[in-house]
């Protein structure tokens, strides 16, 4: 019986074998063959091409962010082993119950979750600054022959000690059994036969420890590199890791160009892994007969009259020189014209920021945010000190309300006479006093019409039966809960419970009759260009980058009227870079960076020359005309957003409302 | 005589509050081989790392030649150790590892003495060859520590520590890790050593047959303390008190009453012995090697009692006798067989007796004698001792 179970066992396993195999790295495949697609979609094979490779070292944004994270990793990596190789040494020479203390002490940070570190770290160094510019204000006033920094901001110093300190514990981790496998007389050993400790430390602990460093050393590297929770809390406006960067462009969609930069980073890992593996494997063949020791001269230069010096002198050299460094990065940004942009990922035409800093020689530090939430909450935090935001409309209105941001000088921004008076004004900024518009679009329904018959031109098909289980809703409760209320004839900014109690039943009895396929944000793309539902309602702009994918799917602003939105570019009180700010601001509200942008993002612009001027413009440069039809969705026409609403601010009964029905509703 | 070269005054240790040497008192002379013997966790390697400077006592005076070094560190000591499993570096060879201390070593520059100079690469190499030479281990100099035996890795240990020519070896347990075959042959080939280069050994064991085969001096300790220093002879035939008798070979330790000088009671019967210098009537343990009891028959002994279990051991029989509830071990060449009555006789120079101490009525019972029990003994005595020199 036994004999039988055998070989079905052996099947067995080769099969589960082959299916962990498969999960763990057919994504990846599907990730590589994608980011030689010529075509800018993940599902749609159109063809290959090196295009998103040579787009990708051209895109400032990214390369910036490579050099930030190789050099933030191999600082981090470099500090973190240095000081993690001397603690496990400290905590080995400790006792064991002291030991044992010190040793889970020093896990927690390993175990604790990224984000509580991130947030703590945050925090810490906010209140560090704060205590800093008190000092520094004190400092200057007594005396006047150093100046210190009075403000010091979240930047490449802080994202720095942030990955020495979560580094650290793995050197430790790495290093600490290495030591307790050396025999624990060798250093006595050493000493005995005439070792000072140091002597006997360069003589003896580290060749028996090396492979040790070297690992932790690699996974501290590791681990900065692919770090992201951490880095987003530390890193400030000024400086993106390759990770926040890839986080910030997939906000509106994966794209091609993220398949071959993760392309890269995973055959990057690859080969590091394959030479570690070569190495230690060759190195088991040789044995360690040929290795000589190699640290000699070294050791003969520290022995001398001359090296005692310098070892004394090393540490607090080192010691002062991290600090000193640590302060003039955080402070660098004070130094050089700069300006720090938070915007939306893929919401920019990069050219023009490399143009702006061609032009003014202000160095432009670009983020993006996931949501107007998630930069609210940013903010409030203290880690988005950023000079230049581009919120929606009604977090505006929420911003404003909180006094978070300054008055604008609009004598800095004379392109502002090119917005056009439509978009002047706004229930947002009724004074013009806060912001100056960016880019404006519509929300919609997309169809796919080789799905759908008829056209559509009413909300209905998103309640109705027709295309149950082939329509994709909203994941947010503003939006979602809007297309009820439009339907219903409501205002998407009522404050009646009733009548939102009513668009919610209207929801939710559709969600329970199965109607919707989802509640999506982003994953829509992936839907509607492959045909996976009929109907989604999501952003013109966005319409028309599906429309490339898949020439079947139309749009619609339903009759019953949508929500319109406008995005506008404000800066936050107490800006360091007021300035660098305006000049921004002016260079993206002119007509030439307006017509950049509205073809590069698909969505309008507020500026009255630059919408007039976008057909033409568009026909020069890809030389066929600009289908009108598309232009209309793209720069809706003002019939269109005259039954369109934009979105207010919420009372904060009302905002606490919409999170218990969403809630209630359960997705 | 020779002269005295390290002298331990009034030494005392506490790790925490837990005192692990109590007020020791011991010189060692120039040339001697002496032997620190104790069971797991007496204080006998914390006594020889503190000679080796690797720690500092509590409170006493370590003197070297006269001078206090309790401050020196070891690397300015002329001393050598040769470790617990040899210590040896695993990333040099067999030469490096041997000349890893004179390439350390500085000495005055014989044209300018007020420089340091380094020894000459010649002579680091005459001088290893030379210790090569002494340990039979010419030809292995490229040769890895993991690529040598546990014998010849001991060897290498003990060159590398002897070619630095220090006055004082210590040597920590060095035979520990052989099988009991190489530990013989190692234990002639140290004596050896110490009689070519002429200097003074001191060796850690817990083993009491090695430190009576090699050692001139033998220092018994117990719990932090020195039960008792002598030869090896004094300390097995005029053991101090039942911890010493138990430690070195077999004893039977009976409770006795002393009668008078050179007449002892015990079960109730006189016999007579060569000890004197006690009260009369004072109670005192009394210590019976089991090779010095005759057997003999019934009606002729002095005593009279059961066999209750006879092992084979090669040279002799090991055998239990019951006298009255108390377990006797007795080495004789004579067999008897188990369930016998037999009859003992023990001669006045058989009989050694002692003052009452606080090891009293804790040994010398062979109740529970077995071989096997002795061996698990040792094993958990072993672990111990890694415990607690981790602690170090």
């Amino acid at each position: 019986m036994r004999g039988n179970t055998k070989p079905r066992g052996r099947a067995l396993s080769r099969f589960f074998t082959a299916l962990v195999f498969l999960f763990l790295y057919a994504p990846i495949l599907l990730l590589i063959i994608f980011s030689f697609n010529k075509g800018n979609s993940n599902t749609v094979w159109t063809g290959f091409s090196l295009d998103w490779y040579k787009s990708l070292f051209q895109n400032r944004l990214i390369m910036r962010s490579v050099y930030t994270t190789l050099l933030v990793s191999l600082l981090a990596t470099a500090i973190a082993t240095f000081a993690g190789t001397f603690a496990a040494i400290g905590f080995y020479s400790l006792r064991r119950r002291s030991r044992t203390v010190l040793n889970t002490v020093n896990s927690i940070p390993m175990m604790n979750a990224d984000i509580v570190t991130g947030v703590a770290m945050c925090l810490f160094f906010v209140a560090f600054f704060t205590f800093w510019s008190d000092f520094a204000v004190w400092f200057n006033g007594v005396q006047h022959l150093v100046t210190l920094p009075p403000r010091l901001t979240l930047g490449f110093g802080t994202l720095l000690i942030a990955h020495v300190t979560f580094n650290i514990p793995y050197v430790i981790l790495s290093v600490g059994p290495k030591l307790r496998q050396m025999d624990k007389n060798l250093v006595d050993a050493a000493q005995d036969l005439g070792c000072t400790w140091m002597q006997a430390f360069w003589k003896v602990i580290l060749p028996e420890i090396k492979p040790g460093i070297a690992s932790g050393a690699l996974t501290a590297f590791t681990m900065s590199v692919d770090d992201f929770i951490i880095s987003y809390f530390t890193a400030g406006s000024s400086s993106s890791t390759l990770a926040m960067t890839i986080y910030g462009m997939t906000k509106k969609r994966v794209t091609p160009e993220i398949n071959a930069i993760s392309t890269l980073l995973f055959v990057t890992v690859l080969v590091l892994l394959v030479i570690v593996n070569l190495r230690e494997a060759r190195l088991e063949q040789t044995g360690r007969q040929e290795r000589r020791p190699r640290s000699q001269r070294l050791t003969r230069f520290l022995d001398s009259p001359r090296g005692k010096v310098f070892r004394r002198g090393t540490a607090g050299v080192l010691a002062a020189a991290f600090l000193v460094v640590v302060v003039l990065l955080t402070s660098a940004t004070n130094a050089q014209p700069t300006v720090n942009v938070c915007s939306w990922g893929e919401y920019i035409d990069e050219e023009l920021i490399t143009q702006f800093e061609e032009e003014t020689g202000i160095l432009v530090n670009y983020q993006t945010a996931e949501s107007n939430e998630a930069l609210y909450s940013l903010l409030k935090s203290g880690a988005g000190d950023y000079d230049v935001i581009v919120p929606s409309d009604y977090m505006i209105s929420q911003l404003i309300e909180e006094n978070m941001l300054a008055e604008l000088d609009y004598s800095m921004i004379p392109n502002y006479t090119l917005i056009s008076d439509r978009f002047k004004g706004l229930t947002y900024d009724p004074q013009e006093r806060y912001t100056v518009p960016y880019a404006w679009g519509t929300v919609g329904i997309i169809y796919n019409t080789a799905m759908v018959e008829e056209p559509v031109t009413s909300w209905s098909v998103l309640f109705d039966d027709d295309y149950a289980g082939n329509v994709l809703m909203f994941r947010n409760s503003r939006d979602a809960l809007a297309t009820a209320l439009s339907y219903l004839g409501y205002s998407l900014n009522t404050t009646d419970e009733a009548e939102l109690r009513e668009a919610f039943q209207l929801l939710k009895d559709a969600k329970g009759r199965g109607v919707y396929q989802s509640f999506v944000m982003d994953e829509i793309f992936q839907k509607l260009e492959g045909g996976n539902a009929a109907v989604g309602v999501y952003y013109a702009g966005d319409y028309l980058t599906m429309l490339e994918n898949n020439e079947d799917l139309a749009f619609v602003v339903p009759e019953e009227g949508s929500n319109w939105f406008m995005d506008a570019m404000c800066v936050l009180k107490d800006a360091p870079h007021y300035e660098e700010a305006m000049a921004w601001i002016n260079f993206i509200a002119s007509t030439e960076a307006n017509l950049a942008n509205m073809d590069y993002i698909w969505y309008a612009s507020p500026n009255q020359e630059a919408l007039e001027q976008y057909p033409a413009y568009y026909e020069k440069l890809y030389e066929e005309p600009l289908d009108p039809e598309i232009y209309e969705i793209m720069a809706a026409p003002q019939e269109v957003l005259d039954r369109c609403e934009a979105y207010l601010v919420l009372p904060a009964h009302i905002r606490a409302l919409y999170n218990d029905l969403w809630t209630e509703l359960g997705i | 005589m020779s002269k005295e070269l390290i002298r331990l005054r009034n030494i005392c240790m506490a790790f925490d509050d837990e005192l692990v040497l109590n007020n020791i008192n011991l010189y060692i002379n120039d040339k001697e081989f002496l032997t620190l013997l104790g069971p797991s966790g007496c204080g006998k390697t914390t006594t020889l790392r503190m000679i080796g400077g690797f720690t500092t006592p509590t409170s006493g005076d370590v003197l070297f030649d006269g001078v206090r070094i309790n401050d020196v560190p070891p690397h300015q000591r002329q001393i050598n150790t040769v470790f617990q499993k040899y210590a040896l570096f695993p990333h040099l060879n067999v030469f490096e590892n041997i000349a890893f201390g004179l390439r350390m070593q500085r000495r005055p520059d014989p044209s300018d003495p007020r420089k340091k100079t380094k020894i000459p690469e010649e002579e680091i190499r005459e001088r290893v060859m030379e210790m090569l030479e002494i340990i039979s281990l010419k030809g292995f100099e490229n040769r890895r520590p993991d690529a040598l035996s546990g014998g010849q890795q001991q060897r290498v240990a003990i060159a590398r520590a002897l070619v630095n020519r220090p006055k004082v070896l210590l040597l920590d347990e060095p035979l520990g890790a052989l099988d009991l075959k190489l530990r013989k042959d190692m234990q002639i080939e140290l004596k050896r050593i110490q009689q070519q280069v002429g200097i003074t050994f001191i060796y850690v064991t817990h083993d009491q047959e090695e430190a009576l085969t090699m050692s001139d001096t033998i220092v018994v300790m117990d719990k932090g303390s020195i039960q008792q220093i002598g030869t090896p002879e004094d300390i097995y035939n005029e053991p101090k008190n039942a911890f010493v008798a138990d430690f070195i070979g077999e004893s039977n330790i009976i409770d006795g009453l002393m009668v008078q000088d050179k007449l002892v009671q015990m079960y109730g019967r006189q016999f007579p012995c060569l000890d004197g210098g006690f009260a009369p009537g004072e109670p005192v343990d009394v210590v019976i090697r089991p090779e010095d009891i005759d057997i003999v028959p019934v009606e002729q002994g002095q005593l009279t009692g059961t066999v209750t279990s006879v092992t084979f051991k090669g040279m002799q029989y090991d055998i239990i006798v019951d006298f009255k509830g108390f377990k006797w071990l007795i080495q004789t060449t004579d067999h008897s067989p188990e369930g016998a009555r037999i009859g003992i006789k023990i001669d006045p120079d058989g009989i050694h007796v002692m003052k009452k101490s606080q090891y009293s009525g804790m040994f010398g019972d062979y109740s529970s004698f077995s071989d096997e029990y002795d061996e698990l003994d040792d094993a958990s005595l072993a672990l111990d001792e890694e415990e607690s020199g981790d602690e170090e």
